[in-house]
């Protein structure tokens, strides 16, 4: 069973055009970390390599490709956690770098704190010789439009939907059973300047314990952080229920509490996986046993050999 | 339905001549927050109110006499959470507010969004009318002469903290008289902290949380620890299983000190009036007034009772 990674690409509804990118995103970032963890990597540094290859995708609403606060702007939220040690690091509302869960795992590893936001974050990654990207680097055509469009008095509620997908996460298990995931994000599209939502907050956009397992969620942040979504499905598994069946009872809650949608990705330490979303469509992907595993649209369950 | 109100200003080694302003100051705060539910308001009225109070008291870290970051400069932390709707605000780093409570309260009226951070929060903050303060009247003379006595230390580091770190943190749990709980913390987070650290008490579930269904809890302590085990949600999730606030709470305090080697302190309330005031660390100030008595204390097992006026 064991190592497997899950990775999502945000949930929401995905544009027809540009279903096909996000598919193949989710798939090369899945196999890239699951020949992290065959070569006896750790599942630290393979959620790592997930994300950091979907925030590069500009296909993504994480580093290259984020979504745009109200004046146009990029600013990013990061989260991972480590499940042995229950160690974590988190960003927000940092601008000019290109990969937040990098520079998360930095404020994990170099620092004593869990969470640096805005300026301070930035200023940490100037001393550990982070570099500084231009804010252009980070916008694409798509970004733009979404927020062009949504400045208009007429912004239909639909199109707004599309404007808060592409938040990008995994989850993993290495051979000796740990388990950790990684989240990162542009956050919702024409949010207002210092908007902090659901991924870098632990225990909403992501959490992990080697005790019970590892999640990383997407979808409505804000509603997600009301119900500490990945906190409450590993409290299920705590309880006994399967990955499955917990992340569904998490996504249950979520709608019917605070009418919430989203999607998760969750493991167990034994490796038992699960990609479940309320949205209309989640790209997401699995690599276990030498079989990837990926889907896009409720039900959808494709498998190819690695 | 019986209407309480528990605070506390944070769970650390608090020196002795700090101790009897500390008692008085949530002692204050709770009453404060009890003649907001007795003038019949709601229990997100009563945390606001409460946390107002201890915030405006120089003697705790948050607000004015807030602890100060590596520059010397004061970043503040509030969050607060609606037990019926779920509802939350919450501010993180947000420099020159003297009630950052009130702009997290905001955040949850105003906006559609959780959470405001840095410069966002300020500007936010300037857009309804919230007026800013000059740093220096946020800055006490205690905590500048702390931070100059700090400021070439290492900051964070778990095993300083659990001996005599500051970390007094305030907050507050309220329920009403219909049976609505809700919960607010604020913070000046750790003394000479890196610039841009978020505590735990911004963060829902972590820093507080509160819902209808199970009660509110609003923790202090070693933050990078409560962040780690999400402490509020997890006080709520044993309650969730039956357990009483008491049991809820020495649980969850004990599995962060098992866990992640922290140390901190929580108040509870749950939706029908019961609730607990627990700590690991050496001492919390805290006070709980409900109907016509005044419950306080700082040390541990230490449970004194004072009779209000009706």
């Amino acid at each position: 069973m064991l190592p497997v990674v899950v990775v999502h690409g945000g949930a929401g509804l995905v544009p027809k055009e540009r279903s096909e990118k996000s598919t193949m995103g989710v798939c090369s970032a899945a196999q890239a970390a699951y020949l992290i963890l065959q070569g006896g990597g750790s599942s630290m540094d393979a959620v790592v390599e997930a994300v950091t290859q979907m925030e590069n995708n500009p296909t993504f609403n994480a580093g290259c490709g984020s979504l745009l606060n109200i004046k146009g702007e990029v600013e990013m939220d990061a989260i991972m956690m480590d499940g042995r040690t229950l160690a974590s690091g988190a960003v927000s509302a940092v601008r000019n770098i290109a990969n937040p869960v990098q520079l998360a795992r930095l404020v994990m590893d170099k620092t004593s704190h869990v969470c640096l936001t805005a300026e301070g974050a930035s200023q940490f990654a100037r001393s550990m010789g982070v570099a500084e990207v231009p804010q252009e680097s980070l916008i694409t055509e798509y970004s733009r439009m979404r927020w062009k469009k949504n400045l208009a008095p007429d912004a239909n509620p639909v199109e707004c939907q599309m404007g808060r997908m592409g938040t990008v996460g995994a989850v993993a298990v290495d051979v000796e059973g740990n388990v950790a995931c990684a989240t990162s994000t542009g956050g919702l599209s024409n949010k207002m300047e210092g908007r902090v939502g659901d991924t870098p907050c632990i225990g909403s956009g992501g959490y992990a314990d080697n005790l019970s397992g590892a999640v990383s969620t997407t979808g409505d942040g804000e509603t997600i952080m009301k119900v500490v979504l990945a906190r409450l499905i590993l409290f299920h598994m705590e309880q006994g229920q399967s990955a499955e069946a917990a992340s569904d009872l998490g996504l249950a809650c979520l709608k019917s509490r605070v009418e919430g949608l989203g999607g998760v990705v969750t493991v167990d330490p034994r490796g038992n996986w699960a990609a479940r979303f309320t949205t209309e469509n989640m790209s997401w992907a699995a690599a276990q046993r030498g079989t990837l595993h990926y889907g896009l649209y409720s039900g959808e369950h494709l498998t190819r050999s690695i | 339905m019986p209407a309480v109100v528990v605070v506390h200003g944070g769970a650390w080694a608090i020196p002795d001549e700090r101790a009897k302003q500390c008692v008085d100051g949530v002692k204050a705060a709770a009453c404060q927050g009890l003649s907001v539910l007795r003038g019949g308001g709601s229990a997100l009225d009563a945390v606001e109110a409460a946390v107002r109070a201890l915030e405006d008291n120089p003697v705790f870290n948050a607000g004015h006499g807030a602890t100060l970051n590596i520059d010397g400069e004061v970043e503040l932390d509030a969050i607060i959470v609606d037990g019926k709707t779920l509802s939350c605000g919450a501010v993180s780093s947000v420099k020159n507010i003297a009630n950052p409570v009130t702009l997290a309260r905001a955040v949850m009226d105003k906006t559609s969004h959780v959470m405001l951070t840095g410069e966002g929060a300020n500007l936010f903050a300037e857009s309804i009318g919230v007026s800013s303060v000059p740093t220096d009247s946020l800055v006490t003379e205690y905590e500048k002469r702390e931070w100059e006595k700090h400021k070439h230390y290492v900051t964070g580091v778990m095993e300083n903290f659990n001996s005599k770190w500051a970390h007094d943190t305030v907050g507050a749990v309220a329920v009403d008289c219909a049976g609505n709980v809700a919960c607010a913390t604020s913070t000046g987070g750790i003394r000479n902290k890196m610039v841009g650290r978020v505590g735990d008490s911004p963060v829902i579930g972590c820093g507080g949380y509160a819902d209808n269904f199970s009660g509110a809890v609003s923790c202090t302590g070693h933050g990078e620890s409560i962040l780690k085990v999400t402490l509020a949600r997890l006080v709520l999730l044993h309650i969730e299983q039956g357990k009483s606030v008491a049991k809820a709470s020495q649980l969850s305090l004990q599995h962060m000190g098992d866990r992640v080697q922290g140390a901190g302190g929580v108040v509870v309330v749950s939706p029908s009036g019961q609730w607990a005031a627990t700590f690991t660390t050496e001492r919390m100030a805290w006070a709980a007034a409900e109907h016509d008595v005044l419950w306080f204390g700082i040390n541990p097992n230490e449970r004194l009772k004072e009779k209000l006026p009706q």
